[in-house]
């Protein structure tokens, strides 16, 4: 998951074009020799090797024949491959329950944080947000560990109930032990971004509040909450992004889960698998590009969508 | 101040880490071997993960993840002055293969040399990428190495590999548990079932494990019932021979999940840790595997010497009268066409284990076959196995009684598919008759649409 | 009350990993497959010092080479990438000039590339300069966060006042000089987080570093363990040192120095995270 996000898409520009105006006065070319050095390294490490990317995919190769060009072919063929769309739905349902999971807990936490000042309120902030630095791998790893029914220690903690271990990366159950370890590693993360917005308030809202009656659950739904908006939508769309492009945890934990994982698990695994075990370079290029353009329209709905209901940001 | 002092310290620390890794050996006027074209400075791969003795030789660079690596490339660069390995440990198996992949498709990045098991020996030679070592005279070790083994490194004649390490497969299994159980290593599949059943009806441990991730595993099991699945040949580059669906892997699957449906065998995947601790807990009285496997099972932990519960016997037979034995795994080393300098990189891969002496090296079962006759090798007592002599019991007839294998070029896209097999037939969700009719259906239109003319058997 | 009990459960949920990672770190190989107490206690064997010896003498102590090469690519990745996200961030903030527009939906539409479109042809093209397996192949690229540039530009619009830059041209700054000295100091708060998440980006980084490199004295720490990992599980790769205490005890030792420095400098970082949601 590359968490990196785009909630941008909307909201900063009418901003930016304000300034802008304001500036216009410049010299045209100065601020052009500020962008300069990142719009390079952009241009060689981003633009250049996705236009590569874009040229492999219109051609098709196959291990025993030449490469020929077959225009929109690869594309075609991907919107009827059941092994992209299958793990296209799997996001997309994936997405539905994690999303709403993962900002319920971090939402949750932030709320809570915002009114407790104890020592342990301050211990517990730190520790829930731990997870974010430990590299998507190692978590992976380590929580492959703990589902080892043998290895880790469930065998015991069911033992306890008379219980035999479920096998957590079984087909039944892999779904949810994904879903634990996505809402592991990132909760903290967004539970600091709503904390630190929740922070932005001007606190003599509650005084006026409090002086209405109202309580802490009154306060936090009606008052917190909108105020925050602006922080969820840009999580929301963080974790959409991240999570249509799940890659990490799966990749990692497929070896642990006796064929239930497959290659084609998630688009971008099967994009992986095709480029660098099954040498489909031209078609792993497609896949990557019909699976961005899903990611584009499922964020810009999204955007669309929220921005409609009552311009929360 | 103190932080900026700090961060001075760790800077200076970095860039004398890095000063000391890039030992690229400042010598220049290097003398070439056989007739390779001099080899310029810019062109020795540097960053090995052994120390380079003599600096000024050709520098071939080799990628491999034996264990037995570091101390065979360290006795081969000392006992040569015009020609050094640079190795490095590129990963394991798929690992390193899709790493291969990459750079063959990119053109640019492939190493020398490079460990390959012989299963994918094909999917290699299709893209070219694998040098002829019969041009470089590999062809007078013909004679050293068994039927079967010379079957699986050559491909119309030409032999593309030298093989290091075997992968003779045999039964392992709990003598403790056998004891208890008063069960006899079982000599066929007929009588492993009916120890499975003994054991079952005893409360004992399940006999053994049917996993769905180790389909090299599964090929295995196909190959020793008389499934030969593909028929492939590099001088015929676009045809491929594809015999998946028939009697014998019918037999194999069907055997196994009846076992399976009756409780008597576990389904834990191999290529996790769980497997190991099931095997340390004693949750299976047998494990069928490879020469290499104690040596995995000893990093994990278990006991060697007299204590040892384990011991090994002969693979159980289909037909004991005519015995079939299996091959899984074991390494060899490869020329890649992306090579420089092909004929240094030939004489790593033909004498990097040497011949007579490989076991010397630390290979776990030798292919060489004057090495296997070493009397310490043969009589070796082996303290995975409690002291049993396992080499001339069990894997040095396993070794000579196999035959070699047809493998597909794509091999990688097979082994994914088994898998998927298993995962539906094992868990019943499929009847293996279903099963094994839609992998050949399967790996057919995959076959064609990759633009092999297949013939179906 | 309530919440309190609460916390304690979250605390308990997000520790328990890492609770099981140290009492693991402290078992060998018998301990960690058939040892006494479980997978959640200490084994009778008490093997961390043992483990630690073998973790930093392994291979000739190839796990300090992959800490130093992570700590290599992150700091320098990473503070290249915040010089230039500063940079970039104050251009599109407070200058107008063609193609400005056009830029900023490039940049924000970037984020939505999926990595591995990117692999392949990143590899094809730095072989053919010669630069995979080489340190160059990691930290160039890290160069690129787009989100960075975002971030900075909306933080440069609402932190630095034109009139401020007005004030210094006026007194006959150039555009450098204003911006070191006026712009620069502003953007500080921002410039840390900056620094922050693209050095946690570098650290974590993966699967490039996998695509790029093949000599293990290059890894960083993440893709060392990996292939650890790999061998451990591989059968034939292990021989017979126990890797699995390394990769447990070799993943502990590897996450410690981010949470020191997330931990330490918490009171940097915490509120420019929210930056990009507070208007």
């Amino acid at each position: 998951m590359t968490g990196i996000g785009s909630y941008a898409v909307r909201s900063s520009a009418p901003r930016a074009r304000a300034t802008a105006r304001g500036r216009s006065v410049r010299p045209k070319i100065t601020g052009w020799l500020f962008v300069a050095p990142f719009a390079l390294v952009f241009l060689v490490f981003l633009v250049v090797p996705l236009a590569y990317a874009f040229w492999l995919s219109l051609f098709s190769k196959g291990l025993a024949t030449g490469t020929t060009f077959s225009g929109l072919a690869n594309y075609v063929k991907a919107f009827s491959d059941p092994e992209f769309l299958g793990g296209l739905l799997f996001v997309v349902v994936f997405s539905v329950v994690l999303i709403p999971l993962q900002m319920l807990v971090s939402l949750a936490a932030a709320l809570v944080l915002d009114t407790v000042t104890t020592k342990l309120a301050r211990f517990s902030r730190l520790m829930i947000f731990v997870p974010y630095a430990i590299p998507a791998v190692i978590g992976a790893l380590m929580w492959g560990f703990l589902y080892s029914p043998g290895f880790g220690p469930l065998a015991q903690v069911f033992a306890l109930f008379h219980a035999s271990a479920p096998n957590l990366l079984g087909s039944h159950d892999v779904f949810g032990a994904l879903l634990n370890v996505v809402t592991w590693q990132w909760s903290g993360y967004y539970m600091i971004i709503i904390y630190a917005a929740l922070q932005g308030i001007d606190s003599s809202l509650y005084e006026a509040a409090r002086i209405d009656g109202a309580n802490q659950w009154q306060i936090a739904l009606r008052i917190k909450l909108p105020l925050v908006a602006s922080a969820l939508v840009l999580i929301l769309v963080f974790a959409l992004i991240g999570t249509l492009q799940f890659f990490t945890e799966p990749q990692v934990l497929a070896p642990s889960s006796n064929g239930v994982i497959t290659p084609s698990f998630t688009p971008n695994m099967y994009a992986y698998n095709l480029a660098f075990a099954n040498s489909q370079i031209n078609y792993a290029s497609a896949i990557s590009f019909a699976l961005g353009l899903v990611v584009f329209v499922g964020v810009y709905i999204f955007l669309f969508a929220t921005r409609k209901k009552g311009r929360i940001v | 101040m103190k932080k900026k002092a700090l961060i001075a310290a760790v800077g200076v620390a970095i860039v004398s880490l890095l000063a000391g890794c890039s030992s690229t050996g400042a010598s220049s006027g290097s003398t070439s071997a056989a007739t390779d074209k001099p080899q310029s400075q810019a062109d020795k791969p540097s960053n090995c993960d052994n120390k380079i003795v003599y600096p000024s030789a050709t520098r071939v660079s080799l990628w491999g993840w034996s264990p037995t690596l570091p101390v065979a490339v360290d006795a081969f660069d000392k006992a040569h002055k015009d020609v050094q390995i640079c190795w490095t440990n590129a990963g394991a198996g798929s690992a390193e293969y899709q790493k291969l992949s990459t750079a063959i498709a990119a053109g640019k990045g492939a190493p020398d040399v490079v460990m390959l098991e012989t299963d994918h020996l094909n999917s290699f030679l299709i893209k070219g990428a694998l040098v002829n070592l019969s041009d470089y005279g590999a062809d007078k070790w013909k004679s050293d190495f068994s039927a079967g083994t010379l079957k699986d490194i050559s491909s119309n004649g030409g032999i593309y590999a030298i093989p290091d390490d075997g992968g003779p497969v045999a039964l392992m299994y709990r003598k403790d548990i056998f004891d208890k159980y008063g069960l006899t290593p079982p000599k066929s599949w007929a009588q492993y079932a009916a120890a499975a059943a003994k054991l079952k009806s005893a409360g004992g441990p399940a006999i053994g494990d049917w996993p769905n991730d180790t389909p090299a595993f599964t090929q295995a099991m196909f190959a020793q019932a008389g499934a030969n699945m593909f028929d492939y040949s590099i001088d015929k580059k676009t045809s491929l021979g594809v015999d998946i669906d028939n009697a014998a892997s019918r037999k194999v699957l069907d055997y196994w999940d009846d076992l399976v449906q009756k409780g008597e065998v576990i389904t834990t995947g191999q290529s996790s840790t769980d497997f190991v601790s099931e095997l340390a807990s004693g949750k299976v009285a047998t494990f069928i595997a490879a020469s290499w496997e104690p040596g995995h099972l000893t990093g994990a932990g278990f006991t060697r010497g007299p204590e040892s519960p384990w011991r090994v016997a002969m693979l159980p037979q289909w037909n004991p009268g005519s015995p079939v034995q299996v091959n899984w795994g074991g390494s060899t080393y490869a020329v890649t066409t992306q090579s420089k300098v092909p004929h240094a990189a030939a004489e790593v891969a033909l004498n990097l284990f040497g011949h007579e002496n490989q076991q010397t090296l630390g290979a776990h079962f030798p292919q060489h076959l004057k090495a296997q006759k070493a009397s310490w090798f043969v009589d070796a007592e082996d303290p995975f196995f409690g002291g049993q002599q396992a080499n001339k019991e069990v894997w040095i007839p396993a070794a000579h009684g196999y035959k070699g294998q047809g493998y597909s070029p794509f091999q990688d896209y097979y082994y994914q598919q088994i898998t998927a097999m298993l995962t539906k037939t094992t868990s019943g969700a499929e009847t293996s008759a279903a099963g094994l009719s839609k992998l050949q259906a399967t790996i057919v239109s995959y076959a064609k649409a990759q633009g092999f003319t297949v013939k179906v058997k | 009350m309530g919440a309190h009990v609460f916390l304690v459960v979250l605390v308990i949920y997000f520790l328990l990993p890492l609770w099981w990672l140290i009492v693991a770190s402290t078992k060998d190989a018998h301990g960690l497959f058939s040892g006494t107490g479980g997978a959640l206690w200490f084994d009778k064997t008490f093997a961390l010092f043992d483990n630690l010896g073998l973790l930093f003498t392994y291979n000739d102590g190839i796990y300090l080479r992959w800490l130093g090469n992570s700590v290599l690519y992150a700091v320098s990745g990473g503070a290249g990438a915040t010089a230039l996200a500063i940079l970039a961030g104050y251009g599109f903030a407070k200058f107008a000039f063609p193609g400005r527009r056009l830029s900023l939906a490039l940049l924000l539409g970037s984020v939505m590339v999926p990595l591995t479109a990117l692999v392949i042809p990143t590899f094809a093209m730095l072989s053919q300069v010669g630069m995979t397996n080489t340190i160059w192949a990691v930290i160039l690229p890290s160069l690129l966060n787009p989100f960075g540039v975002y971030l900075m530009m909306v933080y440069a619009t609402d932190a630095i006042p034109d009139e401020l830059l007005d004030a210094a041209r006026v007194d006959g700054a150039g555009e450098l000089r204003t911006f070191f000295t006026v712009a620069l100091p502003l953007l500080r708060p921002a410039a840390v987080t900056v620094l922050l998440l693209s050095f946690v980006g570098t650290w974590n980084n993966y699967f490039l570093p996998l695509a790029v490199l093949s000599s293990n004295n290059l890894f960083p720490v993440t893709v060392g363990l990996g292939l650890w990992d790999g061998l451990a599980n591989s059968a034939s790769g292990t021989g017979t040192t126990s890797l699995w205490s390394l990769i447990i005890l070799g993943s502990l030792v590897s996450i410690i120095p981010l949470i020191v420095a997330f931990l330490s400098l918490q009171r940097y970082w915490r509120g420019g995270l929210a930056v990009g949601s507070l208007k």
